[in-house]
């Protein structure tokens, strides 16, 4: 195929994509003016979403924190800065580490699922009964799963940086020995409130951004099964690198 | 009887009418044109159904009845033409005048479309619940009613995974018929089922539709099985209407497509 033609189209199918999640978020905000939505839907997303993310959230969480204070431990040790070792630790998970990996397994894991199961109400013509049957999907679906993506991404976040908190402070006592009274003094004394907060601020922006991406690929999926795997596979790369760019475009405006 | 224009311009719809004097017209088509790409899927429909009528649309698979039952649902829309269902054009309709319009209209999906996250009685209560203004016993006296409707009592509290082709065929349509709706179209509600499951089907929407005097548009292949139901047909080929009329008249047809359609059927049996 001609180079210029594969760029062209390449651009096009980028374009086509960034238009269609933009006017699925656009449809969500109307559709929440005013506010009204499926009530039952949404507590049942909410404990889909939230309750039962919950368990591998904690362990990632739980893990980066180890990992953190393992990388800068062998420098603190090096330096016998033991003082430093909860502040570095604490600033790289509030901050980063914790919403973007956080994000990423939600992303995996709740994700994926919302744009299988919409697929599948796609393609076994469940969405068009609801709309045969005077019900708008976009306010018993797709508002529901938004909401709760992006509480509960929140609230995951804002305690998984807490449970990486506790994975650096075992770490820290059990492997290298400083005990984690020094470590959490390092982070509460070293006034990472802002980095917490900008951390919340990514778990909001990375809910909202992987549900409405997982909802453009469910509502567009057409081919059968085939399409709905490809769907998904599309909903995990769109939304992991729609992770990194708001991550950068946080970060830069908050420093 | 009614001096009506449209039969002036159709004359195959003069024997409707003489049928079915004087009862207002619940859908009408007109110059309907539906195009995927460089194929033409439906040309230049004309055609209306009065009160109370059933109607069966044969036709070729993959000749468009499900796309004209999808555009007629506003589902779909068409390229050219224009759709009106009671008394309301849906090309002229905004996608909220379009949901209180289909509170009115049901629909029975080929493939089902129950909802497979619910209970059979969950699926069946879903519309009435959405629609608001019932109680929850209220809810529950319709749900057992329809379902009793459709000889099916006791599967409330199943999923529907676990019931057959044809169980699900009915859970279907006692949820099209929760809410009463005026205009029920059928997409095939037999097709995969024995015969004796189809036979059923289509006694029942006849027994629904003279229960509630609702009008029906069946879409089926099994002319044989579907003759106790409908009073009249439309048959689509190559992308066009083809005959409309009633049995009777199809079998004196000397078209062959609608003598092959018919007769072939006939001789079947």
């Amino acid at each position: 195929m001609n180079p210029l033609a594969l760029i062209g189209r390449n651009f096009l199918n980028v374009s086509e994509t960034i238009g269609g999640i933009t006017l699925v978020l656009l449809r969500i905000l109307r559709a929440m003016i005013p506010p009204k939505f499926d009530r039952d839907e949404t507590w049942l997303n909410l404990y889909k979403v939230g309750v039962k993310s919950f368990p591998i959230v904690i362990m990632t969480a739980l893990f980066t924190g180890a990992i953190m204070v393992i990388q800068s431990g062998q420098y603190v040790k090096q330096t016998g800065a033991t003082g430093l070792l909860g502040w570095g630790a604490g600033y790289a998970v509030l901050a980063e580490v914790g919403p973007v990996l956080i994000g990423l397994m939600f992303s995996g894991r709740v994700g994926a699922n919302n744009t299988a199961e919409l697929g599948t109400m796609r393609v076994t013509e469940q969405i068009d009964a609801l709309r045969a049957l005077a019900i708008d999907p976009m306010l018993h679906l797709v508002v529901p799963r938004f909401l709760a993506m992006v509480l509960m991404l929140l609230l995951l976040t804002a305690l998984g940086d807490l449970f990486a908190l506790v994975g650096g402070a075992l770490t820290s006592q059990f492997i290298l020995e400083v005990d984690w009274r020094v470590f959490f003094d390092g982070v509460f004394n070293s006034g990472l409130l802002d980095e917490y907060l900008i951390g919340l601020s990514k778990g909001v922006t990375f809910g909202a951004s992987i549900s409405v991406v997982s909802c453009f690929y469910g509502l567009g999926v057409s081919g059968g099964a085939a399409g709905v795997g490809r769907a998904v596979n599309n909903c995990v790369v769109t939304s992991a690198i729609g992770i990194f760019v708001w991550d950068y475009v946080i970060t830069y405006l908050a420093n | 009887m009614r001096e009506d224009p449209q039969a002036a311009a159709l004359p195959w719809l003069k024997p409707v009418l003489q049928r079915m004097p004087d009862r207002p017209v619940v859908l009408r088509v007109q110059g309907l044109s539906k195009w995927f790409g460089d194929v033409c899927v439906l040309d230049s429909l004309d055609f209306e159904m009065r009160e109370g009528e059933v109607l069966g649309l044969i036709g070729p698979g993959g000749v468009g009845k499900s796309v004209l039952v999808k555009m007629c649902c506003g589902l779909m829309e068409p390229d050219e033409g224009s759709i009106e269902v009671l008394g309301q054009n849906l090309g002229e309709l905004k996608e909220k005048q379009r949901q209180s319009l289909r509170e009115r209209v049901g629909l029975v999906f080929q493939n089902y479309a129950l909802f497979d996250f619910m209970t059979v009685g969950d699926n069946v209560a879903f519309p009435m619940r959405q629609r608001g203004g019932h109680t929850p016993e209220q809810i529950a006296d319709r749900v057992q009613e329809r379902l009793a409707e459709v000889d099916l009592p006791k599967v409330r509290h199943l999923m529907p995974n676990e019931l057959s082709g044809g169980m699900k065929k009915r859970v279907g349509l006692a949820r099209a018929n929760i809410n009463d709706p005026e205009l029920i179209f059928f997409d095939d509600p037999t097709a995969g089922l024995d015969p004796v499951t189809s036979s059923k089907i289509f006694n029942l929407i006849r027994k629904t539709q003279s229960h509630r005097n609702s009008t029906c548009l069946v879409i089926s292949h099994d002319i044989d099985r579907m003759r106790p139901a409908c009073d009249r047909y439309l048959l689509l080929y190559e992308s066009k209407l083809h005959f409309s009329g009633t049995e009777t008249e199809a079998m004196q047809a000397t078209d062959p497509v609608v003598r092959d359609f018919f007769r072939r059927d006939n001789a079947q049996k």
